[in-house]
């Protein structure tokens, strides 16, 4: 379990990250929700230590993280092992096929023979089927497609929690379906997984707990049926704002 | 007209087998250790600026300054011609007294590596920061993401300067004729000294340095197809 005790982060003056509590449970999908510039990506890359928070207890299982003291880079790796990250523009490396891209970590990292490694990756794109893709580049991919290589990436290292972070914001909404539905998949087989994203649809189907993140703090830390059931006041406008229903009503008053 | 085709004809083996000799060769080693030169100085320079790293980072730039602010010739003059007179007790009493080969090696390395360091660098840089949180999301080490992830990139975007820097060389090697080493343009003038046709001789030698070059600038293309293969083609 993941776990997260008064986190502190600023960058500048203006604070990203301000006084964080709450936890990840395992086997859970966990959904970050807020407005943009709220904290959210910054909360999810602080659980890779891509971002280092000021100060608060980082707890993972048996571990913890002070964040007022240095980390050992030893520290770092191992935390960094046990958590995938999948990302906005998709980061594949375009110099190796998707095939390789799955395969890296896992040769590099977890020292596996290259046969193991490949049978794996190959086994991992046929799940998020893209099994005929195996000996493209990146490059020859559409961005759903290149998206899903990503998460296969991802799931390459076996990690113990998977981070997204906006995984379908940057792709139209037919390439974000298939993305959505390897990751519903992903939900369904219990998974531990943490996502960032803008699509409240997706985050009611496959949430099983919400954060509601805005100018760094958690506003709503809860269920979905909460969430969208009986939102308070500043979530009832959040909601409100990002379905066409109100600006149509205003358009027409 | 017979007697310059009759030059040309006599001339060209001596010179081409100068460049195979020297021009080639020189080029060719000071240009590896040039690049050994600028890939550690480049990481220098990228590198964070604490501890002892702020020492490297100072001679590092130091050592970029120097060379881009100097006359390669003058460079060559100290180092060959200079350097004797080091003398430096119990170190280096009867001062450092380098072959011409070694000097020219060492000045033409060095002096390439300052202006690779730069190409390299920027290289680097060049390859969005997406790919470092890629590489380190995945468990990898610094050195790691380097090797396999940053560096194979980098060294694409930076083959069409590093060629530039490359041929530059080649045409650099003249000036070991002022140091004894006895180079493609070092046998022409020899030659033009005998045969009194400095014109016949210059162009002569001018010509193979073009043809030199072209063949470099023909390898270069074909390396930056060989290592574009996986970007999206621009029409």
């Amino acid at each position: 379990m993941i776990k997260l005790e008064n986190v502190n982060k600023t960058f500048g003056d203006h604070p990203a990250l301000a006084d964080i509590n709450t936890e990840f449970k395992e086997h859970q999908t966990t959904v970050i929700v807020g407005p943009s510039g709220s904290g959210k990506s910054t909360l999810l890359r602080s659980l890779n230590l891509l971002e280092h928070p000021e100060s608060g207890q980082y707890h993972f299982d048996d571990e913890t993280i002070d964040f007022s003291k240095p980390i050992t880079s030893k520290t770092v790796l191992e935390l960094r092992r046990k958590t995938g990250m999948v990302f906005q523009d998709y980061n594949l490396f375009p110099h190796l096929t998707v095939v390789k891209n799955v395969m890296e970590g896992p040769i590099q990292v977890l020292k596996q023979s290259s046969a193991d490694a490949k049978k794996t990756a190959l086994d991992l794109l046929d799940k998020v089927g893209l099994a005929d893709k195996a000996e493209s580049f990146p490059s020859q991919l559409s961005g759903g497609q290149q998206q899903r290589v990503a998460i296969a990436r991802s799931l390459a290292m076996n990690p113990e929690y998977i981070l997204l972070d906006e995984p379908t914001s940057a792709l139209d909404p037919e390439l974000e379906a298939g993305v959505l539905r390897v990751l519903l998949e992903l939900a369904q087989e219990k998974d531990s997984m943490i996502i960032v994203t803008h699509n409240l649809e997706f985050a009611r189907a496959v949430a099983d707990k919400i954060l509601f993140v805005e100018n760094g703090k958690i506003l709503f830390d809860g269920t979905p049926a909460e969430f969208f059931k009986q939102p308070t006041q500043r979530i009832a406008d959040f909601l409100a704002a990002m379905t066409f229903t109100t600006i149509s009503d205003k358009a027409e008053s | 007209m017979n007697s310059i085709w009759h030059i040309i004809v006599t001339s060209t083996p001596q010179i081409v087998a100068a460049g195979l000799k020297y021009t080639i060769p020189i080029a060719i080693i000071s240009f590896i250790l040039g690049l050994i030169f600028a890939i550690l100085t480049a990481l220098i320079k990228l590198s964070p600026r604490h501890g002892w790293f702020s020492i490297l980072k100072a001679i590092a730039y130091f050592y970029v300054w120097l060379f881009r602010s100097t006359p390669l010739l003058v460079q060559l003059f100290i180092v060959y011609f200079g350097l004797p007179y080091l003398k430096i007790s119990g170190i280096f009493p009867n001062g450092i007294q380098l072959d011409p080969w070694t000097a020219g090696i060492a000045t033409f390395s060095l002096n390439t590596g300052a202006y690779c360091a730069e190409t390299i660098r920027a290289s680097i840089l060049s390859i969005p920061q997406g790919q470092w949180e890629a590489a380190y999301s995945i468990g990898m080490t610094k050195t790691q993401v380097l090797r396999r992830i940053i560096l194979p990139q980098a060294a694409r975007v930076s083959l069409p300067p590093l060629s530039n820097s490359f041929i530059s060389l080649v045409k650099d090697t003249s000036l070991a004729a002022s140091i004894t080493i006895i180079e493609m343009f070092e046998v022409s003038q020899q030659i033009a000294a005998q045969n009194y046709q400095p014109l016949v001789m210059y162009a002569l030698v001018a010509a193979l340095y073009a043809v030199l070059c072209s063949i470099l600038s023909w390898l270069q293309g074909y390396l930056e197809k060989r290592t574009s293969r996986y970007i999206k083609p621009i029409n």
